[in-house]
């Protein structure tokens, strides 16, 4: 990945000034981070008294806040119930919605039409709109609530409009149909092409949506709050509950409790990464 | 791409520092310092040798629900539960109403999805809207009999189970007035809001220029403060529901009405001795807890609600904190200069529609444990830190601020009226008082929005 | 025969994701809609046909439609800023430059941080950070904190929503920048005048799905605001930066007019849908077909 020198100086200072300015706007980026990082370190107090002051000039810096986390959150059963709950519905919503865009742009009919124009509108729809409507439908009548799968069925149909809209217009832009022809034509069913040639292609998208969804899945607290009620099944953002109180909040420990929850998601991005870079080649072919 | 990106590496080494500090509970640096507020408080201790409750044995293995709407007592509620449990075999599993939700708003929910608590802690505007349709009647408990006074009356029955009594006023710190005036100071003798604006002025000339901390925040503004208007009518709840029924129907002009200019004068006072001064809506809830417990102010306007963040700030149970009236003229008669407010705050509700008849007994149980049996009782005052509505219960709150208003009412220095308004009282017309204290409105234009609001609301009535 | 392998892959490929869709979005959806047409106040076991009432109730409504008017206010600076900023990061980002993926992983962390944490972090920095720098500098723009006016407080907000939706963004444009082969990329570089010309005429319109999809997901999030507008301000300063969103929220849970709550997101969800739809028709026809 070495940068081809052509272009002389004029090159190299544009590159120059424009990785200066990139560390800028990094550095205002990363701070609020930087913040929860600094304050998970700290006490109550100071955190609301000196919530800038560098670790070393605090007193009585120490790992107490994510013990506690740990313990109040039952760190790993919470952590067993997002990660069942994530993986399936990531894993679920990935492929099911990449079969759907796929379908939706190599079959132009009204049904695959009616269908988009309703997902794209969807998106759109405020979740408090259908929250009590979507409670009462899946408690009240059908009683299916408290369940894991339930919430991985929710978490499915909630981002399938957001992630058939992503692959469709990835599949649109970047995956010649010329490459599926010569695929029927060797003799392979519509599944094997999909499966074989289409759905390698999709890398890129598929690793952004793994991303964007394992990360809505894993943080949301709306949703699993209206379907999960057992204690037993508690996710990790709703495991922190403990640490709001009515009028205040216990801030440093809130903080632990979120970089202990996030943690495995920054991993799962800076893995990812790769896969995203592999969508270069992918990108080649045509 | 053989080296490891260093995204990567940063993540791996913080991933595991995280995790070795997570699992050994390693800590470094200054972790025992013996001022440390993060230290474990030591948990008084709950004596449970005397219990003479009797429990019905037929309810043993039933398990009911409770939704906890006061974070703050979620432990504590789980404790109690636990040792109900232990002697009853009932189980009482509690669930937290969580950061975001309104109390309400979850109870809706949870009713919609038709699995509602057993029981739910609420405010008293919920239990009225719900209790018709979905409570349990209550009227015929034992309890009744000890809670007089501080019981909620829906169509003359009781739907609800008073939780807690909870007060509010101008909370001070006697050490820091002492230190500052360099004398002894005695809040008895602060008769009138000239009395105290005195006293204000009197810190001011010793260096605290401006002694008061005052949140900006709606649900202090618009309820704790604006709801004096209504409930210093007479002192009383029904008082207070009379002075809104005149301001709706217009019988009361509040620009003519004196309570409204009486706390418009007492207000204009806590917002000149502001230590936000002019930036009164930059003020830091938090902050304002440290700062009363290290002295840069002597006074701060809210409940006993509040001891758990003084506590955090570096307060001692022992410390000499408590609670000066709301001053709102100078007539050292009125009731307004002499007593507080005190009422009961949270209700908890049982459900009539969903729970069976097995779980409804245990609940209605539950409840009486708390109030007549040793444990209960203990449990209450000791580990929630409540302010018991019952008179048979013989424990006294540990904290200075629950303890002044526990003395002051049990001396007659309190008033029991909570005024029951629409539930965006608060969001709305805490709005408009955030308005005036930023000095971005006046007082006719504030009166103007009360009115307003009152209007939409007799009109909402109407239209039903 | 081709009318059944047809329907085969249908039932293979639409099906199972057009059922999670309509059975979690669309029938609670329709139920929603019907519910704005009774007296239905959440809790209540009856529902009464009411027409269109509670439409009246929303007319009436003045805060509703400045909070509309506001939203749209919003929408506007934040749409343009956070695309602007994230296809010009994302253009970096794809450059090979040293530590590309550190900084990408960065870009990426204000999405990490959410709910009340979020909104607690940024009240620091406007109420703490900024007039501490006031005080030392004597600049007028830093004395009071951000929050305590209505101009300033506005512009929080739209501080913060760029911050963390550029992150998102960024991520849809690198995965965009990805897909372009290297002669294109190359052709993207921009030295000088000529370059600015390629990325308008050759890259922007190769770009031109991402920025569809890019502009459709910011447009909407924009419009549904409500996390960061509740954990940042609250609606306040006396309720001056209330979102549409936030207000149909109270106006349903707070103010306890169910029917009008969801009548007036009723209202919001089509005024979104045909804004968006503009939006997504327009540009959709500068894409070029692969």
């Amino acid at each position: 990945m070495k940068q081809t020198t052509v272009g002389g100086t004029k090159r190299k200072i544009w590159n120059a000034l424009a990785i200066a300015l990139l560390v800028i706007i990094f550095i205002a980026y990363m701070f609020p981070f930087l913040m929860v990082v600094i304050n998970s370190l700290k006490q109550k107090r100071d955190i609301i008294k000196s919530p800038f002051s560098w670790l070393f000039t605090i007193k009585g810096l120490s790992f107490d806040n994510f013990v506690k986390a740990f313990v109040q959150m039952d760190f790993l059963n919470a952590f067993k119930n997002s990660l069942i709950v994530t993986v399936c519905a990531t894993g679920l919503v990935t492929l099911l919605a990449a079969m759907l865009a796929y379908y939706i742009v190599r079959n132009k009919n009204a049904v695959s039409k009616f269908t988009f124009v309703l997902m794209v509108a969807s998106m759109i729809i405020p979740f408090q709109a259908i929250m009590i409507p979507l409670v009462s439908i899946y408690g009240g009548t059908l009683n299916v609530l408290n369940h894991r799968i339930t919430l991985i069925f929710m978490h499915t149909g909630f981002s399938m409009a957001m992630s058939v809209f992503m692959f469709h217009g990835f599949i649109n832009g970047n995956i010649p149909i010329a490459l599926e022809e010569a695929a029927v034509i060797d003799g392979c069913s519509h599944t094997q092409t999909f499966f074989k040639i289409v759905f390698p292609l999709l890398k890129p998208i598929i690793s952004t949506m793994v991303i964007l969804n394992s990360l809505a899945f894993w943080n949301d607290f709306l949703l699993p709050s209206l379907v999960l009620t057992d204690k037993k099944l508690l996710t990790l953002p709703l495991s922190t509950y403990s640490f709001y109180g009515t009028y205040s909040a216990d801030y440093g420990t809130i903080m632990a409790g979120l970089l202990l929850c996030v943690m495995p998601i920054l991993i799962l991005y800076v893995v990812l990464q790769k896969q995203i870079i592999g969508g270069v080649v992918a990108g080649a072919v045509k | 791409m053989k080296r490891k990106s260093p995204g990567k590496g940063i993540v791996w080494v913080a991933t595991m520092a995280l995790l070795t500090s997570a699992l050994t509970g390693c800590t470094f640096g200054f972790a025992s310092d013996p001022d440390d507020p993060n230290e474990v408080v030591e948990e008084v201790p709950i004596d449970t040798s005397v219990d003479t409750f009797s429990y019905d044995t037929t309810l043993s293995g039933t398990s009911i629900t409770l939704l906890n709407s006061k974070a703050e007592i979620q432990v504590a509620l789980e404790a109690m539960s636990a040792a109900y449990e232990e002697k009853s075999g009932v189980h009482v599993e509690v669930m937290p109403v969580t950061d975001g939700d309104s109390p309400y708003t979850k109870v809706v929910s949870l009713y919609n999805s038709g699995n509602p608590p057993t029981l739910s802690i609420l405010d008293t505007t919920d239990v009225i809207a719900l209790a018709r349709e979905k409570a349990a009647d209550l009227s015929e408990e034992p309890w009744i009999a000890e809670a007089e006074g501080y019981l909620t009356y829906v169509d003359g029955k009781v739907y609800s189970f008073p939780l807690c009594i909870e007060g509010r006023g101008i909370i001070y710190n006697k050490k820091v007035i002492e230190d500052t005036l360099g004398r002894e100071f005695d809040p008895s003798v602060i008769k009138t809001q000239a009395d105290f604006k005195a006293l204000l002025d009197e810190l001011a000339a010793a260096g605290m220029e401006r002694p008061i901390s005052m949140a900006k925040e709606d649900w202090s503004l618009g309820a704790h403060q604006l709801q004096y208007i209504y409930e210093t009518y007479d002192g009383t709840s029904e008082g207070a529901q009379e002075a809104i029924e005149a301001i709706k129907d217009g019988t009361i002009d509040l620009e003519s009405y004196d309570r409204m200019s009486q706390f418009v004068s007492a207000f204009d006072i806590l917002k000149a001795y502001n230590v936000a001064g002019k930036d009164p809506l930059g003020a830091d809830y938090d902050e304002m807890a440290i700062d009363l417990a290290d002295g840069k102010t002597a006074f701060w306007f809210n409940g006993n609600w509040a001891w758990p963040n003084i506590e955090e700030a570096g307060a001692k149970a022992e410390d000499a904190y408590g609670f000066l009236p709301y001053f709102m003229n100078n007539d050292e008669t009125d009731f307004v200069n002499q007593k507080i407010q005190a009422s009961p705050s949270k209700q908890v509700m049982l459900d009539g529609q969903f729970a069976s008849k097995e779980q409804q007994a245990a609940a209605k149980e539950f409840l009486n444990w708390i109030v007549y049996s040793e444990i209960g009782q203990q449990m209450l005052v000791k580990r929630c830190n409540i302010i018991p509505p019952f008179q048979n219960n013989p424990y006294e709150p540990a904290d200075p601020l629950s303890r002044d208003i526990y003395e002051k009412v049990h001396a007659g220095a309190a008033f029991n009226a909570s005024a029951i308004v629409p539930n965006d009282h608060w969001a709305v017309l805490g709005a408009a008082m955030q308005k005036y204290l930023a000095d971005r409105s006046d007082r006719a234009e504030l009166i103007e929005t009360i009115n307003a609001y009152w209007d939409e609301q007799a009109r909402l009535g109407k239209g039903e | 025969m081709k009318s059944s392998k047809k329907g085969k892959d249908f039932c293979i490929f639409g099906l199972p994701g057009m059922f999670c869709f309509f059975a979690v979005v669309i029938i609670p959806f329709v139920y929603g809609v019907y519910l704005t047409l009774t007296d239905w106040d959440g809790v209540s076991k009856t529902k009464n046909f009411i027409g269109l009432r509670n439409f009246g109730v929303v007319v009436q409504d003045k805060q509703f439609w400045i909070s509309l008017l506001l939203t749209f206010r919003y929408v506007i600076v934040v749409v343009i800023l956070v695309n602007v900023l994230a296809f010009a990061i994302a253009y970096l980002l794809t450059r090979g430059i040293k530590g590309q993926n550190f900084f990408r992983a960065g870009f990426f962390t204000p999405n990490l941080i959410g709910g009340i944490v979020l909104g607690y972090i940024w009240q620091f920095v406007f109420s703490r950070a900024f007039v501490s720098i006031g005080e030392s500098t004597n600049w007028s723009l830093f004395e009071v904190s951000w929050l305590s006016t209505p101009g300033k407080a506005f512009a929080a907000l739209v501080l913060v929503s760029v911050w963390q939706l550029s992150g998102y963004m960024i991520l849809i444009y690198v995965a965009g920048f990805m897909g372009l082969s290297e002669d294109v990329m190359e052709a993207a570089s921009i030295d000088g005048a000529s370059g600015w010309r390629r990325m308008i005429n050759i890259v922007m319109p190769l770009m031109m799905s991402s920025i569809t999809i890019c502009l459709f997901l910011t447009l909407s999030r924009a419009f549904m605001v409500y996390d960061v507008n509740l954990s940042l301000t609250a609606g306040g300063p006396y309720s001056s930066t209330e979102m549409a969103a936030m207000h149909v929220y109270e106006k349903a849970f707070t103010s306890r007019q169910f029917g009008a709550g969801q009548a007036e997101a009723l209202i919001l969800f089509l005024v979104v849908a045909c804004i968006s739809g503009l939006q997504v028709y327009f540009t959709k026809k500068q894409e070029v077909e692969a």
